[in-house]
């Protein structure tokens, strides 16, 4: 007997699924026009990357790292506030969390060029008001996504609302 | 099943257990979703997860986490591919059929492509989960006599190639 058939849930859909259970959280999926090696290079140097990208970040320190999992601390522009990220951080996932605000970045190649999803928002789950925060949200994402398209040099591209 | 030491850090929104139950979920859920909704598994599979992480904090004994992510599974999964059957199969039968007579041989993809919704579900809970008729009825909310009528058509379907 061979194989039953079977599905599949790629980083970008399990990005996605996260994005619909969280209800306070804004998302932005768009197709990045430089490689997957050469989008996933500069985002998984987060030290580098997120200040870079994310201007509301002034610098972004690795406290420890075993294996997959990161502790990361991360300070907001212009404030002596420090915010610190459980991490996991493999190829083509980035998945931050914190007590008061969770990031999410997934990204797989699309031939030449690289879809990427990017979430960020507040750590709730089930109905609340926050939820009215979404819009507010996602622009705070894309500013975030048109961070990473201009530092790759492709500053031209659309979203896929979600 | 491991994953059930995830439930309880998931049911209180720790956004790490939430992923691993995705992955760890994914290869079981997976199967049952692109079994029963075949090339809309993938869509299947995601819709499954979505409805599992929303309703987390109703599992209240995380030792029941698989037969509870069945159930979801299978409805979900019968329900896509129930509203997205008529364009599939007619655009994509011929093909099936003219792979069955080329070098593939009779693959249970194959097969599968031939029944409807409802007795590839019946087939994945009786063969692939091993559930009884009875375990089958009550999942799926119907008499046991369709359980017993859905599953005869679709083993029929095999042409007794199913049992070898």
């Amino acid at each position: 007997m061979t194989d039953w058939p079977t599905a599949r849930l790629d980083p970008i859909r399990q990005m996605l699924v996260l994005a619909k259970v969280l209800p306070a959280v804004g998302v932005v999926e768009r197709v990045l026009d430089a490689s997957y090696d050469r989008v996933w290079s500069f985002m998984q140097d987060l030290e580098h990357s997120v200040p870079a990208f994310d201007p509301m970040v002034g610098s972004l320190r690795i406290l420890s790292r075993e294996g997959e999992r990161l502790i990361v601390s991360a300070r907001t522009s212009g404030t002596p506030f420090n915010l610190r990220f459980q991490t996991e951080l493999r190829d083509g996932w980035c998945l931050m969390r914190s007590r008061m605000y969770v990031v999410g970045m997934a990204a797989m190649p699309l031939g030449d060029r690289t879809r990427y999803v990017h979430l960020e928002g507040l750590p709730y789950l089930g109905a609340t008001p926050l939820r009215a925060l979404r819009p507010l949200l996602r622009r705070v994402v894309r500013a975030d996504v048109d961070g990473i398209a201009r530092q790759l040099g492709h500053p031209q591209t659309t979203d896929h609302d979600r | 099943m491991e994953l059930e030491r995830h439930v309880s850090a998931a049911q209180q929104g720790d956004l790490l257990a939430m992923a691993a139950l995705l992955r760890g979920l994914e290869p079981y859920v997976g199967r049952i979703c692109g079994s029963i909704a075949l090339d809309d598994g993938d869509d299947a599979l995601q819709e499954t997860m979505i409805r599992v992480l929303k309703g987390i904090r109703s599992l209240r004994d995380p030792a029941a986490l698989q037969g509870w992510v069945r159930r979801i599974a299978v409805r979900e999964a019968t329900k896509l591919a129930r509203a997205r059957r008529d364009p599939v199969l007619v655009e994509r039968l011929p093909e099936r059929a003219a792979r069955d007579t080329v070098e593939v041989g009779v693959e249970i993809a194959d097969v599968l492509w031939r029944l409807t919704p409802e007795q590839r579900a019946i087939l994945v809970l009786r063969d692939l989960e091993g559930l009884s008729e009875a375990e089958a009825a009550d999942l799926l909310d119907v008499e046991i006599g369709t359980v017993k009528s859905r599953l005869h058509r679709a083993r029929r379907a095999f042409r007794g190639r199913w049992q070898g």
